[in-house]
């Protein structure tokens, strides 16, 4: 299939540039860093924890806070979500802006493809890049599975928040990249979007309003629930939704390239 | 008696087709047909709307009006065909410059529906056929213009599709690489392939076209047979339309 040769080719692109590399090993590097941090946590607090009924375990202090900051609220380096609201811009900038600034678009065009299945074809590549980043971040804590209790279930449920927030990013990104004209336009777009869209319910919790639009448009909301061990199908809708919303509008830009250029 | 056997379809046949670009009309009531193994020159001055014209029979532009048929199948209702039917080199070769010639040859493959042996093959041949042979491990980024144009007929040809569409291709092409380009097109034609060349040397047409259409301000001013040896004629045509198009703009 078609769709499938452009994931290829995007996939390809992806691993011979050198951007890819970089981001994988310094971010790698970084939650690394970030692992040993809140290792060093646990274990000194590890005797009063173990007292308490209840408390919370390795699952809750190190696998889960891979993830993200904002649940744990400590000034540690940066976890998955934060790095990614970081870089799958930069990932995503030049799926499709690069294309149309180098003149390669029209030849994908020329293949009989739909703006819809080149779209398409170009978010699987990112995803299953960003599937594969996960992987690895998540090979750290795992790797001590066999000297700790590990709550799977919990750190199953943390992995699919945090991977359909990784899907949703990637979907901004994406979309960022068919509207611009230029990879760093679509960077900026896609890092201010992804920002404010995880964020946007800040003014109101910090006026203490738990519930409303604004709490449910925003994505740490959805992420929250399922970084706590919660599935619920509410939130994974939300995802597939903006992931949807966003693939919708970035096919209608690119479409509309074959027609007005 | 026998019934007369039906005529195949043209292999291109372009219906009125029209196209606005930067809210100026670039295309207009452009009528055209190729047959199979014919090679159409197609002239112009620059902005006469040749580029525009290929990149709609590429499927890279939609037309705003008209009919584009590929082997008689309406190309706007089966863009698919694209796939298939049609070889494409834009002007200047666009390629992505982190892979290689061979990655090139094959991601073009993969587009146009080949895998495996087949695709294998395909590239083989090309490679071959264009003397990229040397270059394929080489990164698409640091080829010479010549080279980058070479690799962009390689992809065109790839798929051995019925319609070959080249923009310029004899552009930065060295003297030697000219007349291999126009044994080429010889070749492609003679085992029934239809091409569409468009060039601003009146030289290259008269060299391999037995067919020229001249456009100028978007619309078809000329369209006939080019027998042999008729470059001067060609060239005062040339010249007269695109006088009477100062003339008429002044």
């Amino acid at each position: 299939m078609t769709l499938f040769a452009v994931t290829r080719l995007e996939l390809r692109r992806l691993f011979v540039r050198p951007l890819g590399w970089v981001i994988a090993a310094l971010s790698l590097a970084e939650l690394g860093w970030r692992f040993a941090l809140l290792l060093q946590i646990f274990l000194l607090n590890q005797v009063r924890l173990a007292a308490l009924p209840d408390g919370p375990g390795y699952t809750d202090l190190v696998a889960v806070r891979m993830d993200s900051s904002f649940i744990t609220g400590s000034p540690l380096p940066f976890g998955v979500i934060e790095l990614a609201l970081l870089l799958v811009p930069l990932l995503t900038m030049s799926t499709l802006a690069g294309e149309r600034a180098a003149g390669t678009l029209p030849l994908l065009f020329a293949s009989g493809l739909s703006a819809s299945r080149i779209l398409l074809g170009k978010y699987l590549a990112v995803l299953m890049w960003l599937a594969l980043w996960l992987l690895l971040a998540l090979a750290v804590p795992v790797s001590l599975a066999h000297g700790v209790m590990l709550d799977w279930g919990k750190l199953a449920a943390a992995t699919l928040g945090t991977f359909l927030a990784l899907a949703a990013l990637a979907a901004i990104g994406v979309a960022c990249s068919a509207f611009a004209s230029h990879p760093a336009v679509a960077a900026v777009a896609a890092l201010m979007i992804g920002l404010a869209l995880y964020c946007i319910n800040l003014g109101a919790q910090l006026a203490g309003i738990d519930s409303g639009f604004i709490n449910w448009l925003a994505m740490s909301t959805h992420q929250e629930t399922l970084l706590r061990g919660l599935v619920s199908s509410a939130d994974v809708v939300w995802f597939v939704l903006a992931v949807a919303v966003a693939l919708a509008l970035g096919t209608h830009r690119l479409a509309a390239d074959r027609e007005r250029n | 008696m026998n019934a007369p056997k039906p005529a195949s379809p043209p292999v291109l046949e372009l219906e009125d087709i029209a196209r606005q670009r930067a809210g100026r009309p670039a295309v207009h009531a452009l009528s055209l047909r190729l047959e199979a193994g014919q090679i159409l020159g197609l002239l112009g001055v620059n902005g006469a709307g040749k580029s525009t014209t290929l990149a709609m029979i590429a499927g890279a532009l939609r037309p705003d009006r008209g009919a584009i048929r590929v082997q008689g199948r309406d190309f706007l209702e089966y863009p698919e065909l694209a796939r298939q039917a049609i070889g494409w080199l834009p002007e200047s070769a666009p390629l992505w410059p982190e892979l290689t010639v061979r990655e090139h040859l094959d991601a073009h493959g993969r587009l146009r529906g080949l895998s495996g042996v087949p695709l294998k093959d395909a590239c083989d041949a090309v490679l071959e056929r264009l003397e990229l042979k040397e270059l394929a491990r080489r990164l698409a980024g640091v080829l010479s213009q010549g080279q980058r144009q070479r690799l962009g007929l390689a992809c065109a040809l790839l798929h051995r599709p019925p319609l070959l569409v080249l923009d310029e291709p004899a552009n930065a092409l060295d003297p030697v690489q000219v007349v291999a380009l126009r044994q080429l097109l010889r070749e492609q034609a003679a085992a029934g392939t239809a091409v569409i060349l468009s060039t601003h040397q009146l030289t290259e047409v008269t060299a391999v076209c037995d067919r020229v259409a001249i456009l100028h301000e978007g619309t078809l001013r000329h369209d006939a047979p080019l027998p042999a040896d008729q470059h001067a004629a060609l060239e005062k045509t040339f010249f007269d339309i695109a006088a009477a198009g100062r003339t008429h703009a002044a």
